[in-house]
């Protein structure tokens, strides 16, 4: 019955046509302009690459990409409550499965987007503002500067896809945008203590904690984490993570009563 | 009725917790027919209408729309049904035919012109381009039916759909109502507290308290030119204890005698109080409106 795909652009409507997502964009674009032009700014002896500048800014702006994609995914389910409007959704001819699948499939593209917006509007204030010629001493040797920047921003990426399901998660459980929002904020700022204080080095279990392991970065510079763990194995705990959070959230949103 | 009926209820019960906020509730709904859902606040309306629309799971029984079971075939059984539960939200950062689009785009074969045929019919032509925040309730109102008329359901169920409207607005409603059961054949479901209005609205109502079914009946708008049967009577008299010796029964209240009586024995009666010397002022058919009919039935009931 019906088109998939209207129900998507029925949420992309319902992220576009607010003033608040365009405002968020702008901050984003403005910010990732910024960064780069205080960077050079400071840079008396030139001796930064293009690929300096993208992978040091980004490392600062990516915090917000992620903040407003976990604004989007906090509101997406969130807000059709606080609206009251769930009530019109849900008694449309489409599974509540399909319905949430499509809010999920929205924050994704909007994610990306802006993600995409960062990556791209970096390397481009970057180029004109840094020479490409300089050595840098950022990247292990044998890495070319591009590859280590599109490395390293997917891995951030990595981390925002979790830190968003997490967050979309809390909002379809909760039906609160506002503890969505801050929970997951929570985990992402503080994922470097919980790492801190519960070092894998120290305790083997702590290598199975979902904080220890959305930073993917660590393994651009060496083959091993901390507490011996590879890649490989970083990714099967996150993918785990990740089918739980989903999990749970499917399952409260198809049984849930949609009361006032 | 020799149709099918539109609506099946039977047996539901939803309980939430230990507490039962509707019990046992059997009841179909035949097509054609403007069918009132009558009920004191918190009597089990909504809750009822929510697990029509499958918003709420049915903790016993089962609700057929179209011979569609809500719980097995949602998707099939909902597509027969517009609705609006409760208020009539909307998005309010969005314009009122941006919202429509969006509702059109969760149904088959909904085409642009029967968009703009449904912004015609509730009257928000001049409108439609605005934001929804800009709308008032009545506005809202009427994008509410608007969204629920949009794919022609053969079932539409309105929560207190005259909440908000203005007397003029209620009259188109209830106009517009009557020619969508009549003229198109929609069944329509409208739940109300308010008991005039149903009184003008529905051909039958169903009479909800307390989460169980009380009373179901048809409304008869040509109310009570029974040739043969007794009707209670009124007779406005100056001297009401002389009357009421004379015709030997009857109650008094005031200078009011009240009596039950055929036609003709109202001529005869009124023949006999004046060859007495009392003077009969006025006589009248006690018709007990709805309201008082249903006030009997469900008491000065508290709520719960």
């Amino acid at each position: 019955m019906g088109n998939f795909l209207g129900l998507v652009q029925n949420e992309n409507m319902k992220i576009y046509r607010r003033a608040r997502t365009w405002v968020m964009l702008g901050i984003l674009i403005i910010v990732t302009l910024l960064i780069p032009v205080l960077f050079s700014m400071v840079d008396y002896e030139g001796n930064t690459s293009v690929w300096d500048s993208v992978v040091l800014s980004t490392t600062f702006t990516f915090y917000l990409c992620t903040i407003f994609s976990v604004i989007v995914a906090a509101d997406s389910v969130a807000g059709e409550f606080s609206w009251g409007t769930i009530k019109l959704l849900l008694i449309r001819p489409w599974s509540r499965s399909k319905i949430l699948l499509s809010k999920y499939v929205s924050v994704i593209l909007f994610s990306l987007l802006s993600t995409l917006l960062l990556a791209g509007v970096s390397i481009l204030i970057s180029s004109l503002l840094f020479s490409s010629t300089v050595e840098s001493g950022l990247f292990p040797p044998g890495k070319s500067g591009l590859a280590f920047t599109l490395q390293y921003i997917f891995c951030n990426y990595v981390n925002l896809f979790i830190t968003v399901a997490i967050a979309f998660m809390l909002s379809t459980v909760f039906r609160s945008g506002g503890l969505a929002i801050g929970l997951s904020l929570f985990i992402m700022f503080t994922k470097g203590i919980f790492t801190s204080l519960f070092d894998p080095d120290r305790y083997a279990w702590a290598k199975y904690l979902i904080f220890t392991q959305m930073d993917l970065t660590k393994y651009l510079q060496s083959g091993e984490g901390p507490g011996g763990t590879t890649l490989g194995f970083s990714l099967a705990v996150l993918a785990v993570y990740y089918i739980v959070f989903l999990a749970v959230s499917w399952y409260v949103f198809s049984k849930r009563d949609i009361a006032a | 009725m020799q149709h099918e009926p539109v609506v099946r209820l039977k047996g539901v019960t939803k309980k939430v917790a230990s507490k039962i906020l509707v019990e046992n509730v059997t009841l179909d709904i035949p097509p054609g027919q403007v069918f009132g859902f009558l009920g004191p606040n918190g009597a089990g309306k909504t809750t009822t209408i929510r697990m029509m629309v499958g918003l709420t799971s049915i903790s016993q029984g089962d609700i057929q729309i179209c011979g569609y079971s809500i719980k097995e075939h949602f998707e099939k059984a909902v597509s027969h049904v517009g609705a609006i539960v409760e208020n009539p939200e909307m998005y309010k950062f969005l314009t009122g035919y941006q919202n429509l689009r969006h509702f059109a785009r969760m149904m088959t074969g909904i085409t642009e012109a029967r968009i703009q045929e449904v912004i015609q019919v509730v009257g928000l032509s001049n409108r439609i381009h605005d934001k929804v925040r800009t709308y008032s309730l009545g506005m809202r109102q009427r994008l509410g039916v608007a969204q629920a008329i949009l794919h022609r359901p053969k079932l539409l169920i309105l929560d207190e759909p005259t909440n908000g409207l203005d007397p003029q607005g209620i009259r188109e409603l209830r106009d517009y109502l009557r020619h969508l059961c009549h003229e198109e054949g929609t069944t329509v479901f409208v739940s109300s507290h308010l008991l005039s209005e149903m009184e003008l609205m529905c051909d039958s109502v169903a009479i909800i308290q307390n989460g169980r079914l009380i009373d179901v009946r048809s409304l008869n708008n040509s109310s009570g030119e029974g040739q043969g049967s007794a009707a209670e009577t009124a007779f406005l008299v100056d001297e009401p204890d002389k009357a009421l010796s004379i015709l030997g029964s009857g109650t008094q209240q005031g200078s009011l005698i009240t009596l039950k009586l055929t036609r003709d024995e109202i001529a005869e009666t009124n023949a006999r109080l004046v060859q007495a010397g009392i003077k009969v002022y006025s006589i009248h058919n006690v018709t007990r409106s709805l309201e008082e009919q249903f006030l009997e039935m469900t008491g000065g009931d508290q709520i719960g």
